[in-house]
């Protein structure tokens, strides 16, 4: 069963005399539950296809259909709404709002819901245990650590079980040991959980946690590689490998 | 890129980014203009001029400077710390400090030679409808002339040019001072940090909204009697102004941000996105402007509460010359009430008389009054020895006092704080020879004879059975009686005529000088002249404060618009997060609505409690007055809360 399905997407910046491709009909697909990860050198529109599949930026061609929904003809407002119910979001630069507390963060997605406070509040000591962010949550952004805020971002993500979650370079401004802590949780809400990730990354570490790697190249989809029944170890070694390939043609002349 | 061509960019952004800062300039200029224009008015001269009030005016240009000159360095202050970034990258270039600052002086220059043009063009078209206000409020019926004054061009040209020689200097002082680096990170620096409330931010919440409900408290016992000293009495206003300010600046620092965390706490984590945008935003931005906000609250509530005075002086004058007056003239001796009315009889006009015979007796009132000053030895009154005026109750129609009883009339709410009257009890007339113990029957409102007989409208005067009244006539103490008369009884004779002739008679009045004896008055005159006073004064108080409104309102509106900016990403968390942009609008409106609202409310209570404190001095009606004033300033701030709505619309369609 797939969860999302992109099919032919196109997407190009600029006016029609100076027009640059960024994606050239992408096909794509993600089960339900898996982890998948867009890699690509820069350049190569991960961080565009990010955007568009996430509605949050408009392809200029194609369709996607998330959870059953086509999302690509979708008014603004309806956009949002199924922003709202539907998707979860992980940023690189955490993306906390400063003025409110690590639990009012965590809880904002539910208060456009029509959730109790009771099962808000159940539902948020659940997430933020599991994250290690509990007892972090009467704290404001500014006196958390970096690991500790893409958590507490993690935990926004999750709170209102949506079908999918997005999470761009989720790792990009932690150091090692916060990185695999993140990742490990994430690994772990998507197996007991199944929640279905979307990370994007150009770090092969970080992209050996997931299930899949699809990797990108000037637009286009360049390979798919899966985990199936290796171990992170050696999916990582692939991973480096396609990678590698990927460099030296793109530096062959 | 030429300079030339970076200098037109600079502008034209900027004038879609700051229009309301233009608004701002013109309007200052048009204002300054206007007023100067009015000084120099012919209308406004000493010797010959219909309006004596040149001086209130140029008094009021003088403040006027004042209010724009701080608006002015304050806004360009805040506008050259938003454009930092653009000078370091100026600088980045290669650009010299010299040259940059020659780029934004000769921006600065076209924008304000096109504000003056602008400005003094407005400012004259408005000057002839400044008049033609003048003339409506100081009831003077001249036709206004519209003239275009050089000196006020002149003097406009210096005051502004000065401003901006002195801005320039800032300016310059500022790009001096400042390394690139450090100009990268200004914007970055202002933003505040966000932290736990601590014990001592409770403390000083608690302490400041104490100290304004002090301040407030002593104030309405000003001058009910608790302060019996003019060294009390000062003291307490020193209490006061000192209590009101710094709780008002205690407030912003801290109690805003207090009361909402309360609010806050109360929800347990779970807020809507209306709390999210409006509560968590104001209570850790407003404690980072709490000095500007202490500043505009106090001037706002200066300038309301002076407005309401002024007005309800102007409102009152024609009921204060009724209680002083009574009839349209009052006459109190022989010889001017024969000159009147043999003139009035030549220009064939109709009247009616009202006498009333009046004399002084003393009352010791010990048992029925409270006086308020009893311990102020610089007070010689004495409750017991009080001076009274006296008349008979045959006098006055509808009113029969029995024998042996007494009524006391005339109260206004100026006396009334002074000395307040029990509702029943006995008191003692004493004239020359004898005492008569007498029963007290009731203060009332209404007023018989003009204020010459009551000490300046200061005294009740006690009515009296017609009997009774001839029994103290006969045997009255010379030494209480007005001086000017031969110690006898005199007569108060009120003149009234018919609504059609009272502009003449009152014209007759004044042209054969009926007032040269003291104590004869008119009544539309007495209206006129407090109406002129009390015009001007509006006047001037009201465009002054107009001006303040305008320039804080930009402040506040400048202050908005970087916050916002500050705020941009937050916006695109929350539209990522499947917010709507209608959601988000909503939770500004409530954000604005305390932005706004917080110091236009605490400013109106300001003013409430110091118009509360001492309106009486000024007239008879508080009320209407007060509440017209206060209604107009709060729908006029509303306007820049709507502006900044629209501005912080903006920014969010533009944050996804």
């Amino acid at each position: 069963m797939h969860l999302l399905k992109a099919q032919k997407i196109y997407k190009s910046f600029g006016n029609k005399f100076n027009r640059t491709e960024v994606l050239k009909g992408i096909d794509f697909t993600i089960d339900q539950g898996e982890f998948v990860t867009i890699m690509g050198p820069s350049g190569s529109g991960k961080t565009t296809l990010l955007n568009v599949l996430s509605s949050i930026d408009q392809a200029s061609h194609g369709t996607i259909t998330i959870d059953g929904h086509i999302i690509t003809n979708m008014k603004s407002k309806k956009l949002a709404e199924f922003r709202k119910h539907h998707l979860g979001f992980i940023f690189q630069e955490y993306n906390l709002l400063d003025t409110l507390t690590v639990k009012e963060n965590i809880l904002l997605p539910l208060s456009i819901q029509k959730v109790s406070k009771q099962q808000a509040n159940e539902r948020f000591d659940l997430a933020a245990k599991e994250l290690g962010i509990y007892d972090q949550r009467n704290k404001y952004p500014s006196e958390i650590s970096g690991g500790q805020k893409q958590r507490t971002s993690a935990a926004r993500a999750f709170i209102h079980q949506p079908s999918i979650i997005f999470a761009d370079e989720p790792t990009g401004a932690l150091d090692s040991k916060a990185a695999s802590s993140l990742l490990n949780k994430m690994v772990e809400m998507n197996e007991k959980h199944e929640a279905t990730i979307l990370m994007v990354t150009h770090d092969p570490v970080a992209a050996s946690y997931s299930d899949r790697v699809v990797l990108l190249k000037d637009g286009e989809v360049y390979s798919q590689l899966y985990k199936g029944d290796e171990d992170q170890q050696l999916f990582f070694k692939d991973i480096v490998k396609t990678q590698g390939v990927l460099g030296g043609v793109q530096h062959e002349r | 890129m030429n300079v030339n061509q970076l200098i037109y960019r600079n502008l034209k952004n900027n004038l879609k980014n700051y229009y309301l800062y233009v608004f701002a300039l013109i309007f200052s200029i048009s204002i300054y203009f206007a007023f100067v224009t009015l000084q120099y008015d012919a209308s406004m001269d000493p010797a010959t001029g219909t309006i004596k009030g040149q001086a209130a005016v140029r008094a009021g240009t003088i403040v006027l400077i004042l209010i724009v000159g701080v608006f002015l360095i304050y806004a360009n202050n805040l506008f050259i710390k938003r454009r930092s970034n653009e000078i370091a990258l100026f600088q980045l270039i290669g650009m010299t400090k010299g040259k940059v600052f020659r780029l934004l002086t000769i921006e600065n220059l076209i924008l304000y030679l096109v504000s003056l043009a602008i400005g003094i063009g407005v400012g004259f078209s408005i000057s002839k409808l400044m008049v033609m206000i003048v003339y409506k409020l100081t009831d003077v019926t001249d036709i206004a002339t519209m003239h275009f004054s050089t000196e006020a061009l002149s003097q406009t040209l210096i005051v502004f040019g000065v401003i901006y020689l002195f801005i320039m200097l800032v300016n310059s002082l500022f790009i001096k001072k400042e390394n690139i680096l450090s100009l990268f990170t200004i914007q970055q620096s202002a933003e505040i940090k966000v932290k736990k409330l601590s014990i001592i931010q409770v403390l000083l919440g608690l302490l400041g909204i104490g100290l304004i409900i002090a301040g407030y408290v002593v104030s309405q016992q000003l001058f009910s009697g608790n302060f019996t000293t003019v060294n009390e009495l000062f003291s307490a206003m020193g209490f006061i102004l000192m209590a009101v300010i710094f709780g008002t600046y205690l407030f912003y620092k801290g109690s805003v941000t207090f009361v909402l965390q309360l609010i806050r706490k109360s929800h347990k984590g779970y807020l809507s996105i209306n709390q999210v945008l409006s509560l968590s935003s104001v209570m850790f931005r407003m404690k980072s402007n709490a000095l500007l906000l202490t500043i505009i609250t106090t001037v706002s509530a200066l300038a309301i509460g002076l407005l309401s005075l002024s007005y309800i002086s102007y409102y009152s004058a024609e009921k204060q010359a009724e209680n002083f007056v009574i009839n349209d003239f009052s006459l109190v001796n022989e010889e001017s009430y024969k000159q009147f009315t043999s003139i009035l009889e030549e220009n064939n006009i109709d009247y009616q008389v009202n006498q009333i015979e009046v004399f002084n007796v003393e009352l010791d009132a010990s048992q029925i009054m409270d006086f308020n000053f009893e311990e102020d030895s610089s007070v010689t009154m004495n409750p017991s020895e009080l001076q009274l005026p006296i008349i008979s109750d045959e006098s006055i129609e509808g009113i029969d006092v029995d024998e042996n009883h007494f009524l006391l009339s005339g109260y206004s709410d100026f006396l009334q704080r002074f000395m307040s009257f029990k509702n029943s009890g006995k008191a003692t007339i004493k004239t020359e020879n004898d005492e008569f113990s007498m029963k007290f029957l009731g203060l009332n409102r209404e007023y018989y004879v003009s204020s010459y007989f009551t000490n300046g409208g200061g005294m009740p005067i006690a009515i009296v059975d017609e009997e009774k009244y001839q029994q103290l006539k006969v045997d009255l103490d010379p030494e209480l009686q007005h001086r000017s008369q031969d110690a006898g009884a005199i007569t108060f004779r009120g003149v009234d005529v018919s609504e059609r002739d009272i502009e003449k008679a009152n014209e007759l009045f004044l042209t054969e000088e009926i007032d040269r004896w003291a104590g004869n008055d008119s009544q539309q005159n007495m209206a006129r002249n407090q109406k002129m006073n009390m015009g001007l004064i509006m006047f001037i108080v009201g465009f002054l404060g107009l001006t303040f409104l305008v320039t804080s309102g930009c402040i506040l509106y400048f202050k908005q618009m970087d916050e916002s900016e500050i705020e941009k990403p937050s916006y695109t968390i929350l539209r990522k997060l499947g917010f709507t942009q209608r959601d988000l609008i909503k939770g500004i409106q409530l954000k604005q609505s305390f932005n706004f609202g917080i110091p236009l409310f605490v400013g109106l209570l300001h003013s409430y409690f110091a118009v509360q404190s001492g309106w009486f001095f000024f007239g008879t009606e508080v009320w209407t007055p007060m509440l017209i004033v206060m209604s107009l300033y709060a729908v006029l701030y509303s306007l820049f809360g709507l502006l900044s709505v629209l501005y912080y619309k903006k920014i969010i369609q533009e944050a996804l």
